[in-house]
């Protein structure tokens, strides 16, 4: 006992370094396995294309001058387009199965892993299910046809339609899991007592369900549009291909444009802006959310 | 209290193991004869790693390799060749076989990263058909060895299509808008238009790039989507009745339904070979060498073939195959040509790539 | 209160059956006998004696699940630690947080490439080991976001009141924060374990010799060849896991949940 009370004495004497324990090892791999191979990322970004790969020796800005081309500027456009879509797209849908989840008691767990256990099959083959879903001749339209409702097969499989559906598809857990990792703190006598002081449903919607909900749903709204925004295999299998998003293009620089240098300064480019807005969003986060939970607490009191 | 002295002690045995356990982890894959690339290899080594396709083998071949050689095989398999190609270049080290596409072998080659071929352990070479050697990914034939050949083309529907595709304007032909489907490829879709318009497919030329890329701009209109392999499915189910495709994924689809046909375009079209080549990093280059004089006996040769449904290049192979896929004659050979890397014209392909698919 | 709930049930049930749907579909025609058609030909079991046959992916499944169950361990760890970390702070992190969202901001085939590089200049040899390590690196991330998430605005008067009662820090920490945190621990390691099984091309970039995972195994099958044995191992994989969960949910009920409500 007096091993850890020796402990104890040492974190308290100085509150630096309990959180310097706390962050080091998450940091310190990151550091490691992620930061400084992004340094390579940067050198290269900064070099000339090899002949049949790699890099060749030469500092250069032509990389990230080359990325200000309207065509690139077009596909990152369209591409936040489809990821702000997808979003919204999970926020609707996400968040009332978060609600469900965090205010069921007994089946809790259970609905948690059924949201996930879709995703514990691979990618393309949950993909080509889909497409077998939706194709001309698939299962949606088998069953439309036969109960006469169409005449003839819609055209669901490579339209924007089903690049959406797909994509919401995708990243629904992504934003479940946080909101419901933050609504679950939701005490239900919070509401009750909000209803027996004469609230409305809406409104009790807007005082205290959001605001407490509120971190869970921007953690979750910055996860799906940061991945959707990188997403380009969704948009492949169920668009058709049809249509390139920024992914496409960094792929091909490592793939069959072989052009390392261009593909890093796109990267970087690319993740230089949505970074922005990651930190935007958090700044929108921090700053009222926060006083109409303290208030949304109060009030229990 | 945790003694320092101790914790540092602790510290330094775990760091220190660091190179021990890599040394130790690498120990059992050390090449125990001359590299790759020498003339006289070692003895056979009792491990060999190939990296290739899925399902681009037959079920016998590596069990009955491995019984007859005591070798033991570990085969990893890629989703597309430029993956691959990615991954040896970044430095990826361990494979004693690699099966690349022609355009690879030149970028490996550039790259410096295969081995010469130690020929004198090859003796079942000369049952290569000559069409398949010599070619410019690999004028000498000193680095690869062909392993499937098979050609692009167009796949279509008998019972829909009235008349055989005979050329790549089909794709412009807006009648069958909504029906049709080009590979998802850059070289293969862009390389269609170059030589619907008498050009090479392996063009770095700006205006001959250009008149493609306003073909394939005009043809996307038509398109239902680009599809690659997963086409054989739609092209089954009549989602799709007109698609570029290689003749053996075709082949395939026809054994499912009968009424898909196969025609290779007037203009001209691309050989594709896929080759076996070793690394100048392989760890097992005797193994390696084996492997390759094994598959090239007429009897292993045609199971590839027979399970994969695309050709074999193995000349001696051609008669055990009951339905072998039939070399080009020659007036289809002058109409083919083979995919070499574009070297520093990538850049502008993959602009006009870009390009078409904002269109 | 109550149309309240309804609309929101109604809402919840129509996405879990859009979220099951391709799934049920997976499932039904891994049992049909025909390769490439929509038509259902007749029920068969072929596609699953094959899968005997399939050593590779029987390989693939068990790589798979030691990564995903040894990454997820560490990187739930180490990502809440983080969490805990950035949260305890007088003024907010903002810009240390921002940074937890960069592996999920970089394109998968960047983060692969690049520790590819670093790991043969380093001269480690690729397989199992790197495999872990990539996955944990980008999985501490999604984790530490999700505890996140579920840390903002919580009720430190729980603790304040655990020491007004004689707790120590740690004492208070183990039964107190942690019991608190336990459903965003959860969320998020669900989160990874999710990733990293279903990660392709990171982990194919990294990975080596015999080191193939379920995905790469099943990406490189599904990309020439869409086979119902590829249904065949989804459903068994499905059917796996459902098994082992239910499984640990029952073990885990024999001890009283901490709800952490007080």
């Amino acid at each position: 006992m007096s091993r850890r009370a020796g402990w104890l004495r040492i974190l308290r004497a100085r509150p630096g370094l309990t959180r310097g324990l706390l962050l080091a090892p998450g940091s310190l791999w990151l550091l490691v396995f992620f930061a400084i191979p992004l340094l390579f990322v940067v050198l290269a970004s900064g070099l000339h294309r090899g002949e049949f790969s790699g890099v060749a020796p030469g500092l250069t800005l032509e990389n990230y001058l080359r990325f200000a081309d309207p065509l690139y500027l077009e596909v990152l456009g369209r591409t936040a387009l489809w990821a702000g879509l997808t979003t919204a797209g999970c926020v609707v849908l996400g968040f009332p199965v978060a609600w469900v989840i965090a205010r069921s008691r007994r089946f809790r767990n259970l609905l948690l892993f059924l949201v996930v256990i879709p995703f514990w099959t691979s990618f393309l083959v949950r993909t080509f299910a889909m497409i077998f879903l939706l194709r001309d001749s698939g299962l949606v339209n088998s069953l439309l046809l036969q109960t006469g409702l169409i005449h003839e097969p819609l055209t669901l499989l490579y339209t924007p339609f089903a690049v959406l559906l797909g994509l919401v598809y995708g990243f629904l857990p992504f934003m479940i899991l946080p909101v419901y990792a933050a609504l679950e703190r939701l005490d239900p006598s919070l509401l009750e007592a909000a209803a027996l002081l004469g609230a409305r449903p809406s409104t009790r919607l807007r005082t205290v369900i959001v605001p407490l909900a509120f971190p869970g749903i921007v953690a979750g709204a910055l996860l799906v549009f940061v991945s959707a925004f990188g997403s380009f295999l969704t948009s492949d299998l169920l668009g058709g291909a049809k249509q390139a998003m920024i992914g496409n293009l960094i792929q091909n620089q490592f793939t069959t444009a072989r052009n390392w240098p261009f593909g890093s300064a796109a990267s970087l480019i690319v993740m230089g802006v949505v970074m922005l807005a990651v930190l935007a969003s958090l700044r929108v986060r921090d700053r009222a959310p926060r006083r109409l939970s303290r208030q949304a607490a109060e009030v229990a009191r | 209290m945790i003694d320092r002295r101790a914790f540092l002690q602790r510290v330094a045995i775990l760091t220190g193991s660091f190179p021990i356990v890599s040394a130790v982890a690498g120990c059992g894959k050390e090449p125990k004869g001359p590299p790759a690339g020498s003339e006289t290899l070692g003895p056979l080594e009792d491990r060999l790693n190939i990296y290739n396709w899925s399902d681009y083998i037959g079920p016998e071949v590596i069990p009955g390799f491995e019984k007859e050689f005591g070798v033991e095989v570990v085969y990893d398999t890629f989703e597309s060749s430029e993956e691959m190609v990615a991954k040896l270049l970044a430095g990826a080290v361990g494979y004693d076989l690699v099966v690349p596409p022609t355009y690879a072998v030149t970028a490996l080659r550039g790259a410096n990263l295969l081995a010469q071929l130690s020929v004198k352990y090859l003796p079942n070479l000369p049952n290569l058909s000559s069409i398949f050697r010599g070619r410019p990914h690999d004028p000498d034939n000193r680095f690869t060895v062909p392993w499937q050949w098979g050609m692009t083309g167009i796949a279509w529907r008998t019972d829909r299509v009235s008349r055989p595709p005979q050329s790549w304007s089909v794709f412009l032909d807006r009648s069958w808008g909504g029906k049709m489907t080009m590979l998802d490829d850059v070289r293969d879709v862009i390389g269609a238009f170059l030589k619907y318009r008498g050009h090479s497919l392996n063009s770095a030329d700006p205006s001959e790039l250009e008149a493609a890329e306003r073909d394939a701009i005009a043809a996307k209109k038509n398109l239902k989507a680009y599809l690659s392999a997963p086409v054989k499915s739609q092209l089954i189910g009549g989602d799709v009745w007109i698609a570029q495709l290689w003749n053996g994924d075709a082949a395939q689809a026809a054994r499912e339904e009968p009424a898909i046909s196969w025609a290779l375009p007037d203009e001209g079209s691309t050989l594709w070979i896929d080759s076996l080549a070793v690394p100048r990093s392989a760890p097992h280059p005797r193994a390696a060498h084996e492997f390759i004089n094994y598959i090239l006996r007429p009897e292993i040769g045609a199971s590839i073939s027979r399970a994969t449904g695309y050709g074999t290049p193995n000349q001696a192979a051609m008669p055990l195959l009951a339905k072998p896929v039939p070399y080009p004659d020659p007036g289809q050979l002058a109409r083919l040509e083979v995919q070499t890397d574009l070297g520093a014209a990538s850049g502008l392909w993959d602009e006009v790539w870009t390009r078409i698919k904002t269109a | 209160m109550k149309r309240q709930s309804r609309i929101a049930l109604t809402m919840a049930s129509v996405v879990y059956l859009f979220l099951h749907l391709p799934i049920l579909v997976l499932v039904v025609f891994s049992f049909n006998q025909s390769k490439y058609s929509v038509r259902w030909t007749g029920f068969t079991l072929e596609w699953y004696r094959a899968l005997l046959e399939r050593s590779d992916l029987l390989r693939g499944l068990r790589v798979s699940l030691i990564v995903g169950l040894l990454s997820t361990v560490v990187a739930t760890v180490f990502g809440t630690l983080l969490a805990l970390g950035l949260t305890r702070r007088a003024r907010p992190a903002r810009f240390a947080e921002g940074l937890l969202y960069l592996p999920v901001v970089t394109p998968e085939i960047i983060a692969g490439i690049s520790l590819l590089l670093v790991f043969a200049q380093a001269g480690i040899p690729l397989g199992i080991g790197t495999i872990t390590i990539a996955h944990i690196a980008f999985n501490i991330g999604f984790v530490a976001i999700v505890v996140r998430a579920r840390l903002e605005g919580m009720d430190r008067s729980l603790e304040e009141a655990a020491s007004v009662l004689g707790a120590d820090e740690l004492t208070a920490f183990r039964t107190v924060t942690i019991p608190q945190l336990a459903p965003g621990i959860l969320a998020g390691a669900l989160l990874a374990f999710t990733m990293s099984f279903d990660d392709y091309v990171i982990t194919s970039l990294v990975s080596g010799t015999g080191s193939s995972t379920l995905p790469m195994v099943v990406y490189s099958m599904v990309r020439r060849n869409i086979e119902p044995t590829v249904n065949a191992i989804s459903t068994l994989v499905l059917l796996g896991t459902s098994i082992g969960i239910w499984l640990i949910f029952r073990l885990s009920r024999e001890r009283p949940l901490a709800t952490g409500r007080g």
